[in-house]
């Protein structure tokens, strides 16, 4: 591979990055390749000790994504950051999709639960106003029980939410240091 | 060596080859690929790793042949991440050296 395919390759695996921090990738690549040569190196040489372009593309996004996810916090980036990860291999797709599909059905669970406790009372009232007839004190007051428990289940949800994705971050970090792109010799 | 084992070992020997002197790019690949067979590529990525968690900064000089480099440097918090790493890497290499020697005994 000559300089020109590498950093084509390379440019097309870090499309998702903005711009300026494209840009200094490409710029830190196109210095190595430039002293090397003066070193008395080939292109190809240079570009077969460098590696996958692939390879070093996708850690770079995986790096970029974590980074996003950990100062926006929002569902979305925490969900490129994920795929992004997974992406780095097929080892990454058992460590860190397992844990993950684990821990966010258990969260899920308790928001299905807390927000249908919540709503209960608003749901006796509905069956009132189908069935006016069956109407009796005791449903109320029991929904209300009921959406008192939902809203404490909510509110500890949405703090288990927040700790997990904090946790994912800092575990997705440590993992894109310690799982390799794959480039063949590493 | 295993892959994941070096991987971690190239943030030390970053850190390490920073400690006296600013140093670029192709300089510490060389440096670091002279010694252990590394995927030369997978430096970069490290580099731009630690400039953003605040490890180095960067800056470019005029070279005297080609283009101009860019050099890293190493920041007080970098300095201290080096010497807490170094520690543990002491006390790592001191308790394997220490097993294999007791298995050589044994033996």
């Amino acid at each position: 591979m000559n300089k020109e395919h590498f950093i084509k390759e390379l440019r097309a695996a870090t499309t998702k990055l903005p711009p300026n921090e494209q840009y200094e990738i490409i710029q830190d690549y196109e210095e190595y390749f430039a002293i090397g040569l003066l070193d008395g190196k080939t292109e190809e040489q240079i570009s077969s000790s460098l590696g996958s372009p692939k390879a070093i593309g996708k850690e770079l996004s995986a790096t970029y994504q974590i980074e996003q996810a950990e100062t926006n916090r929002t569902i979305g980036s925490f969900m490129r950051a994920m795929w992004t990860v997974i992406g780095l291999g097929f080892f990454n797709l058992v460590i860190v999709l397992g844990p993950f599909l684990v821990l966010a059905s258990l969260l899920l669970s308790g928001w299905v639960a807390g927000i249908g406790f919540i709503a209960a009372p608003l749901l006796v009232l509905i069956n009132v106003l189908i069935y006016p007839e069956i109407f009796e004190l005791f449903d109320l007051f029991n929904s209300l029980v009921f959406c008192g428990l939902g809203i404490f289940i909510a509110i500890g949800t949405s703090l288990a939410t927040k700790r997990f994705m904090n946790g994912f971050i800092r575990y997705m970090k440590f993992n894109t240091k310690l799982v390799k792109g794959g480039p063949k010799h590493a | 060596m295993n892959v994941q084992f070096k991987k971690g070992v190239l943030n030390l020997c970053v850190l390490v080859l920073l400690d006296k002197q600013d140093r670029y790019g192709y300089e510490l690949v060389q440096k670091i690929s002279n010694q252990i067979s590394i995927s030369e590529g997978s430096v970069y990525p490290l580099l731009r790793r630690l400039t953003k968690e605040g490890y180095f900064t960067t800056y470019l000089k005029e070279s005297t042949e080609g283009p101009p480099r860019k050099y890293y440097q190493l920041t007080d918090t970098g300095r201290a991440y080096l010497h807490e790493q170094l520690d543990e890497w002491k006390k790592f290499t001191e308790g394997v050296n220490t097993l294999i020697e007791e298995g050589v005994k044994n033996d």
